[in-house]
């Protein structure tokens, strides 16, 4: 669909849907700072260089959710980010890729 | 909610901005990821929201009667049917037109919006006229938009909330029998699921 910049959002939407949801605004996503849209970004970029499925990064984004729910304070984008970083380490070390 | 960031000293979270940075780094070194790679997706998807999932919703009802029922009956449950939907896209209410009826939809608080089927809302949409004149006079208001309606049909203008976003079903316009749902859905614009426009069978 989306010639090369991977793929569109509405599949990663569909993908990431329910508990592992992108955080939003009335639709908009919200990046509080630009690490935020760089580890989207990374995610996304990985995924597609690596062939792993969303799937497979969705399992580990609700595992490294469960591992860290938001701490007192934290902004829900913060944490869910946070996550996601977790989660993208975590499937590049499954794949071999970070020691 | 929380943007208190207006003062410059580091904040705590600067250690996770850190670490995205360093791992950004890792990624560009072993040749896995460049920056402007990542530069285009989240660029692309800063803006990559369409309507194109409720064009399919509506697509799918006027070539569905059973499905048109479930949408006009629960529009939440007959979305999440077709994949679509969203923790803010929790209570969409479908409002046919018919043609006796035109419906039209405002947010005259703020800028609530149906984005799971609708992508972002124009910025027309969130301006204080629109908010306003909308629920005031809205023959004129679509008169400006280019839409004429004839007096006898009624506007109904359906106020959004953060509780409930509506979705505008326009009618299937004459002469596209023989149209795919995929034909269809490209005739549904965005507007016309807003109630500012009515599907043109010769459209795009």
């Amino acid at each position: 669909m989306s010639a090369g910049a991977g793929p569109g959002l509405a599949e990663v939407d569909a993908a990431l849907a329910g508990r592992t949801a992108l955080p939003r605004d009335n639709g908009e996503l919200v990046f509080e700072e630009p690490w935020q849209g760089r580890a989207l970004g990374m995610g996304v970029v990985v995924l597609e260089r690596t062939g792993a499925s969303w799937e497979q990064f969705r399992r580990h984004l609700v595992a490294a959710i469960r591992e860290h729910p938001p701490e007192p304070g934290e902004s829900a984008a913060t944490a869910y980010y946070a996550a996601w970083l977790d989660a993208l380490e975590a499937l590049l070390a499954e794949r071999g890729l970070l020691p | 909610m929380s943007t208190e960031h207006g003062h410059h000293h580091p904040r705590p979270d600067s250690q996770v901005a850190l670490r995205a940075r360093a791992l950004e780094a890792l990624l560009a070194e072993k040749g896995l990821v460049a920056a402007d790679a990542i530069d285009a997706v989240v660029e692309l998807y800063e803006r990559d929201v369409g309507p194109q999932n409720g064009a399919k919703v509506v697509a799918r009802a006027w070539t569905d009667p059973a499905y048109r029922e479930r949408l006009l009956e629960d529009g939440t449950k007959a979305i999440a049917e077709l994949g679509f939907g969203g923790a803010e896209g929790d209570n969409v209410v479908a409002v046919a037109n018919t043609p006796t009826v035109h419906n039209v939809v405002v947010c005259t608080l703020c800028s609530c919006y149906p984005w799971p089927v609708l992508g972002l809302p124009p910025t027309w949409y969130k301006s204080p006229p629109y908010r306003a004149r909308m629920v005031a006079e809205p023959r004129a208001v679509l008169g400006e938009f280019g839409l004429e309606l004839p007096d006898e049909v009624e506007i109904r203008v359906w106020d959004s909330s953060a509780e409930v976003r509506y979705l505008v079903v326009p009618m299937r316009p004459a002469g596209t029998d023989g149209l795919t749902e995929e034909a269809l859905s490209a005739l549904v614009t965005r507007d016309c699921m807003i109630g500012t426009a009515v599907p043109q069978a010769g459209s795009r």
